[in-house]
């Protein structure tokens, strides 16, 4: 089974995007912050990230180069609001697939996640 | 020499004229009116002096020297005569007339002393001795009558001229009533003769007095009404106080001998100092009546000061002030109209403030140009104008300068002009028309404007100060606040995405679940709610993603252009710029035109920025476009863009964006990159800071040139020169 971990600060999204993968028999983790995640990411090696860029504890760009930085080479699908183009390029140059804009619908988000988890595969 | 009583009336009426003179020229030394009247007091003050002191002479040599000498007055009589009706009629042409005639005079006053040609000897008749005509003295009087005559016609002339009932007819009518009789005087000439006819051209000369100081006072001839009434009436007084008991001692003194014996004198005495007591009594009394109506006018417009003063320093709002003071200057007097016009100092016009005019369809002029004649007398003056004086001396001189400020009164209606300065700022001029009356402007008129305008200029000047800063307060707060939702935007459009985007996911969710169980077998009725529960979440889908692409739009509004110098396409920044205009403007108002090819060079620049000056540039035009199309209403009118590029020189590439909307005028132009100066109609739509911004972000970021080039009617064009991408 697919291992699929959301990172978002958010309650509300975390709970329905953990519902809507399970249905499509994903594994899904979910992490409020950046602490979580990493642990999550070394202890479980999820085969996609999907991470908030902006969150409390660190942003996901910091979280994303702690990642790299121990060597990590998960995928990950950075979630962005309305960020600035360097923010992008920066995540890009970490290695980060792609990003996708807030707000947005869950089955455009299931063709993504789906996508990358059968390259996976 | 003996007392002789004949020598009195002409003493008198000597001493009368002497002062009648005198008040006159010391009212208005600069008047040639005046001047030609005092000259013509002397000349008949010199005559009857000498003729008095001639009267009293016992020998006829001694009495001889005196009639040449009282000649000399004779001989002028007529010729300042002359002289004061060519001026007070105005008659420019016949002045060179008046220097022959002075010439004339001189030749016969040296004739009068030194020859016996105009008076040989003289004889003593029952009044005392009097000239005899000398061999060219009939000359001498046919040309004096000639002279007099000659006046007589220019007055007449002139009364018949003039159709209405106006001051100046009535002015005609008693100089030439005074004139009239004043000719009487030749019968003087008379015993000249030998007939021994009694000389009273004394009499006739006191009438004529009379004509004229009636004249003064009612129809202000010469302006000098109230010093006239003064002393008038201290003379009158006191020539009771003094004549009475005087008359009562020459003329009754045999009636009272008979009565009183040798205590006759008495009487006098007593009725003297009746009079003397009583005297300054009635002075005071009939010197209050007069003055009280004769400074009626005076009175009045101290207290129209007094309140105009005190309203005009607390208005703060411009167009009521100058309204009120409009409103002051008609209840002040009643003239055609009062209008107010506003130096704008950034338009180089004055413009109209306010009007008030007694016929309703009179329509001011709009504006006065600052380089006009007008402004530049009041410029150099600093003084009131007069139409009538400039006319005058348009007349006298010949000037083109005046003619051309002549004209432009005549245009404006303007009777009188008054500056209103601050130092050496011209705020406002404020122009009176003529009075209803058709009563000429008196010096008090004059004064109590110029008074009136100075208060005015303070008035202004403070009103302007408060709107200006009312006005800067304004913006700075517009701009304030526009910055203050720009820095919010940020963190508000993350906060909004993110309930966004977590109402998505919960839609989506629950409509994922419901699709999922479609084939669970259901009550019809669930079935049915199901359907309605689907289609309320894929209407919050619907809204969601419209709400993050509205949040998206705003940013682009309020981003900061932090990012780098990169390659920027032409036609990319153009779409932007373009979408973001589309919140203020609907699709099919106007046309956006490219005329450039898709091998445009591409540009060195911060995207964001750019995509900031464009955005501008085309609500600018849009804004211009509008203004012209609700404007004139022109039934094809189409607004539109055009955007295209011109040859690159030294690594720039020119893109000029031209509209064909209402253009800038002249004056306004070197104001356009002013932070705050706005020329689009309602203050809402502007906050004067577009352009200044253009410049800032292409001059100072980009190293680039904004060129503006604009007419009015005609449409803008901007040409911005921006640095072309070097892949190397």
């Amino acid at each position: 089974m697919a291992k699929l971990l959301i990172v978002d600060d958010e309650i509300d999204i975390r709970e329905f995007a953990k519902n809507f993968f399970k249905k499509r028999n994903i594994d899904v983790f979910t992490a409020s912050g950046g602490n979580e995640a990493f642990e999550i990411i070394k202890k479980e090696s999820p085969d996609l990230v999907l991470l908030d860029v902006r969150m409390e504890e660190f942003t996901g760009v910091e979280l994303l180069r702690k990642i790299r930085d121990e060597g990590n080479k998960v995928k990950v699908i950075m979630v962005t609001g309305v960020e600035e183009e360097q923010t992008i390029n920066e995540a890009k140059s970490l290695g980060a697939l792609g990003y996708i804009h807030k707000p947005l619908i869950l089955e455009e988000l299931e063709k993504i996640v789906l996508n990358e988890l059968k390259n996976n595969a | 020499m003996h007392f002789n009583p004949y020598s009195i009336p002409p003493f008198v009426t000597a001493i009368i004229n002497l002062w009648l003179g005198i008040v006159v020229y010391s009212r208005n030394k600069k008047s040639q009116i005046n001047q030609s009247f005092f000259l013509l007091s002397l000349s008949i003050v010199v005559w009857l002096i000498f003729a008095s002191i001639t009267y009293n002479c016992s020998q006829k040599e001694l009495a001889m020297i005196f009639i040449r000498m009282s000649h000399l007055g004779v001989a002028y009589i007529s010729i300042t005569m002359f002289h004061f009706i060519v001026n007070f009629l105005n008659i420019t042409k016949l002045r060179k007339l008046v220097i022959f005639f002075y010439c004339y005079g001189l030749v016969c006053s040296a004739l009068f002393l030194f020859t016996n040609l105009l008076t040989s000897d003289c004889k003593q008749y029952f009044w005392g001795f009097y000239s005899l005509a000398g061999k060219l003295h009939p000359a001498f009087l046919i040309i004096f009558i000639a002279k007099i005559i000659l006046c007589v016609y220019l007055l007449l002339t002139n009364y018949i001229k003039l159709e209405d009932d106006s001051l100046r007819k009535q002015q005609i009518k008693y100089v030439f009533i005074g004139i009239f009789i004043f000719d009487f005087s030749s019968v003087d000439f008379i015993p000249n003769y030998g007939i021994s006819f009694y000389p009273f051209g004394y009499v006739t000369t006191t009438l004529f007095f009379l004509a004229f100081a009636y004249s003064i006072i009612k129809y202000r001839l010469l302006d000098i009404s109230i010093a006239i009434t003064r002393t008038g009436i201290f003379i009158a007084v006191y020539s009771f106080v003094l004549g009475i008991p005087f008359a009562i001692a020459f003329g009754w003194q045999k009636q009272l001998l008979l009565l009183f014996g040798s205590q006759w004198w008495l009487t006098p005495l007593f009725s003297m100092a009746f009079f003397a007591t009583v005297g300054p009594f009635i002075y005071f009394y009939i010197q209050k009546k007069a003055e009280d109506r004769l400074l009626q006018e005076q009175y009045r417009y101290q207290t129209t000061l007094r309140q105009a003063s005190a309203g005009m320093g607390r208005i703060k709002d411009l167009n009521r002030l100058v309204n009120l003071i409009v409103h002051i200057v008609t209840r002040t007097v009643r003239i055609e109209h009062s209008i107010v016009y506003i130096n704008d100092s950034l338009k180089n016009f004055f413009v109209l403030g306010a009007c008030r005019a007694a016929d309703r369809r009179f329509r001011p002029k709009e504006f006065i140009e600052s380089k006009s004649k007008l402004i530049e007398q009041l410029r150099q003056t600093k003084a009131p104008i007069v139409y009538e004086e400039i006319k005058q001396r348009t007349q006298d001189y010949g000037d083109l300068a005046l003619a051309h400020l002549e004209a432009e009164l005549k245009e404006l209606n303007a009777a009188l002009v008054f500056p209103s300065f601050i130092e050496d700022k011209l705020l406002a001029i404020i122009i009176l028309g003529k009075k209803l009356s058709g009563r000429p402007y008196s010096d008090d008129d004059l004064n109590v404007f110029s008074i009136l305008a100075n208060q005015a200029a303070l008035a202004i000047e403070n009103a302007q100060f408060y709107e200006d800063v009312k006005k800067t307060h304004e913006q700075l707060y517009k701009a304030e606040k526009m910055a203050t939702i720009g820095t919010m935007a940020d963190g508000l459009s993350h906060q909004i995405n993110n309930r966004l985007h977590a109402l998505g996911f919960i839609a989506s969710d629950v409509l994922d679940t419901i699709k999922l169980k479609r084939n669970l077998a259901v009550t019809p009725e669930l079935k049915e709610m199901l359907v309605d529960i689907e289609h309320g979440l894929t209407r919050i889908q619907e809204n969601v993603t419209q709400g993050g692409e509205i949040v998206r739009g705003l940013l682009k509004y309020t981003r900061k252009g932090e990012e780098g110098f990169a390659e920027v396409d032409l036609n990319q920044l153009l779409d932007s710029a373009v979408e973001m205009t589309q919140f203020k403007i609907k699709s099919g108002e106007m046309t956006v035109v490219r005329e450039f090819g898709g091998d445009v060079p591409k540009i060195k620049g911060n995207f964001t920025q750019l995509q900031e000056v464009f955005f501008n540039l085309i609500d600018n035009a849009y804004d211009a476009m509008m203004q012209r199309k609700h404007e004139f209403k022109e039934s094809d009118y189409e607004a539109t863009i055009r955007i295209s590029t011109e040859g690159s020189d030294n690594g720039h590439l020119k893109i000029l964006v031209a509209d064909n909307g209402i253009g800038i005028k002249d004056d306004d132009r070197n104001k356009l990159f002013t932070p705050f100066f706005t020329t689009k109609l309602s203050s809402k739509k502007g906050t004067g800071l577009g352009l200044y911004v253009i410049r800032k972000l292409i001059e100072e970021n980009h190293g680039g040139k904004v060129v503006y080039d604009s007419k009015y009617k005609q449409g803008t064009k901007v040409t911005l020169s921006l640095p072309i991408y070097n892949h190397s």
